[in-house]
């Protein structure tokens, strides 16, 4: 019973603010006249004869708001994952170079084929091979210690961002160029249902692994030797858990930008709320990463004229926040 | 059939030769200690036979079967391990921590069940700490986690358990607690006890308690002398062992049981040994 509450308040609550994110913005809708355009499916009827709260709810908000709840869940329940299997709670998925990598990766793809559709896979190969680069910089000493793994994922994000410059520089100034940045500085404004499909493969994948291994993981912080007497086949648990963390990141990298804090953050707020238990804490972070994106993302679009990225807003907002649950609960046991 | 049996094992990092022609085997309900100086290679042994490392050369079987390749999952099963120093990340509750010991038993992607979870809660009620199964286990003292450690090993549902030191850094109390927990252990269940431990007296003290013993010397790779801890442990073994100077004495408790000791008295200067 606690435990059908408990998976049903983590499903409901990202829903939740989809509606809101329905309702609210520069034009607001009533509760009613979005049930009413949510009625009317486009793909059924002609979507001509409707009017401007169907188009507003099908073609510009729903699509932002399920990507952006898509996005906040995947790089909260990836910094969850990371954190576990590194042991150590300051490890975010950007830590590990995923972000700057997949930054390299679709900065250039603009470069080689003037199109940002090709940003899309090469945003995803080169997010994971950061990842894969920082993992092994950690292994050099054959211990995969917290503080090497992180000096691995700096070292890694660094080189990535210096060869980011180095494409930036040589790009042409007026047309690649500013495709290249607008990408990076993302935001969720350009959601298209295109985009859900395409990066909603990597990302489902990636956060159905992390949900079928989250016990796994549990056992992976304990540390390589005890999870191997404890029956874990460590090598391939953690192979899994690195690929799905990462093709998750990288697919919400990819049509969203560089979005920091969320993987960092959020799993901690998880772990205030319910505990350490990855069982609970991965869909928790899941579900708490796509309301506060959501959630941010409403804000962005209504706090001025010009859309705010992100990035900005989700540190701006987040930090206190943090501070008051830290504050509230006195940080649990956590 | 021994449940344990290496023989002629060896084993190096690169060059450097770690131990070498190593044999023993270990019996049903036996326990058998380890005991040599710092950096001797004790816990490379046991991570050779916990499978974590593989030995270069000789037999290892397990319950008669060469266990050379033996899946991480298919060792879980027959051996338990309860580690010398176990680095806390996570305040996980301590009920949490015990149910990972079910990981063995478990199909790749399965979480642990209600029936793995009251397992986990009867291990803590066994060892005597069902109390502190909703503490985060960060918050426990030493000699407490290393109970939550042996309970996590008794779920694991093993014939044998490993312990490295496991009495290390525990105050005299703890100490005994945890040397009643694993005599009590080994008598009801018929379990195997593979101890590293600085302390040559355990082997007496569980030899005390008409328990199967062995000890096995362990020094510069080799065994010097492996068997009953009574007639091996003497005075001039112990001063190739340490290099020390070592009384070993029979004490008679106030229970009128006479059990042996080690009395450690001084160094010995390299050039006397």
């Amino acid at each position: 019973m606690k435990r059908a509450l408990f998976y049903a308040s983590v499903c409901l609550a990202p829903i939740i603010c989809i509606f809101l994110s329905l309702c609210m913005g520069r034009y607001p809708l009533h509760l009613s006249d979005v049930m009413n355009a949510l009625g009317n499916v486009p793909i059924w009827t002609d979507r001509t004869s409707f009017g401007i709260h169907h188009t507003i709810i099908w073609e510009i908000r729903l699509p932002r708001a399920i990507l952006g709840a898509m996005v906040g869940a995947c790089l909260a329940a990836s910094g969850a994952a990371f954190q576990g299997l590194f042991r150590n709670p300051l490890v975010s998925s950007g830590i590990l170079g995923v972000s700057s990598g997949a930054g390299f990766g679709a900065a250039l793809a603009i470069l080689l084929f003037n199109s940002v559709a090709a940003a899309y896979p090469f945003a995803l190969v080169f997010g994971m091979l950061a990842v894969v680069c920082s993992y092994l910089i950690g292994r050099l000493y054959r211990t995969t210690s917290a503080i090497m793994l992180v000096l691995g994922g700096v070292i890694v994000s660094s080189v990535f961002a210096a060869l980011l410059s180095f494409v930036k520089y040589v790009a042409d100034p007026y047309e690649q160029l500013p495709a290249i940045v607008f990408w990076l500085m993302g935001s969720l404004a350009s959601a298209r249902y295109a985009d859900i499909m395409i990066a909603g493969i990597p990302m489902s994948i990636g956060v159905i692994g992390l949900l079928a291994i989250r016990w796994q993981i549990n056992v992976l912080s304990m540390g390589d030797r005890e999870a191997h007497a404890l029956g874990i086949h460590t090598n391939l648990s953690k192979g899994i858990v690195i690929f799905c963390a990462t093709i998750a990141t990288a697919g919400a990298v990819c049509v969203s930008g560089v979005v920091g804090w969320i993987g960092l953050v959020i799993p901690h707020i998880g772990r205030m709320l319910i505990g350490n238990d990855n069982r609970k804490l991965i869909p928790v972070s899941l579900s708490l990463g796509a309301c506060f994106l959501t959630l941010v993302d409403i804000l962005s679009r209504m706090i001025t004229g010009a859309e705010i990225p992100l990035g900005i807003l989700t540190a701006l907002v987040g930090g206190p926040f943090f501070v008051y649950l830290l504050k509230k609960t006195k940080g649990g046991d956590w | 059939m021994s449940l344990v049996t290496v023989r002629d094992a060896s084993f190096s990092y690169g060059t450097r030769q770690i131990f070498h022609q190593i044999s023993f085997s270990v019996e049903k309900g036996e326990i058998f200690c380890l005991i040599g100086p710092n950096g001797c290679g004790k816990t490379t042994l046991l991570d050779c036979v916990l499978g974590f490392h593989h030995f270069h050369s000789g037999v290892f079987q397990l319950m008669g079967k060469d266990a050379a390749g033996f899946r991480s999952g298919r060792v879980a099963r027959l051996i338990a391990y309860v580690p010398q120093i176990h680095e806390r990340t996570f305040p996980y509750l301590v009920r949490e921590v015990v149910t990972m010991g079910r990981s063995a038993h478990l199909v790749f992607f399965e979480s642990p069940s209600r029936k793995d979870r009251t397992m986990a809660e009867e291990a803590l009620e066994r060892i005597g700490i069902r109390h502190l199964s909703d503490r985060p286990y960060t918050q426990l003292s030493g000699g407490e986690l290393q109970l939550v450690m042996i309970a996590r090993a008794l779920v694991q549902e093993t014939p044998i358990i490993i312990m490295d030191e496991p009495t290390a850094h525990l105050d005299f109390r703890y100490e005994l607690v945890i040397m009643e927990v694993i005599t009590e252990l080994v008598k009801e269940r018929q379990l195997s006890v593979i101890m590293a431990t600085h302390f040559p007296n355990h082997a007496f003290y569980f030899q005390s308690k008409q328990i199967q013993t062995s000890i096995a010397l362990f020094s510069n790779g080799r065994f010097l002398a492996v068997g009953d801890p009574e007639s091996i442990m003497d005075e001039n073994r112990l001063r190739k062992l340490y290099g020390i100077q070592a009384d070993v004495i029979s004490l008679t408790d106030r229970n009128g049981k006479t059990m042996k000791h080690i009395i450690p008295v001084s160094t010995i200067k390299e050039m006397e040994v």
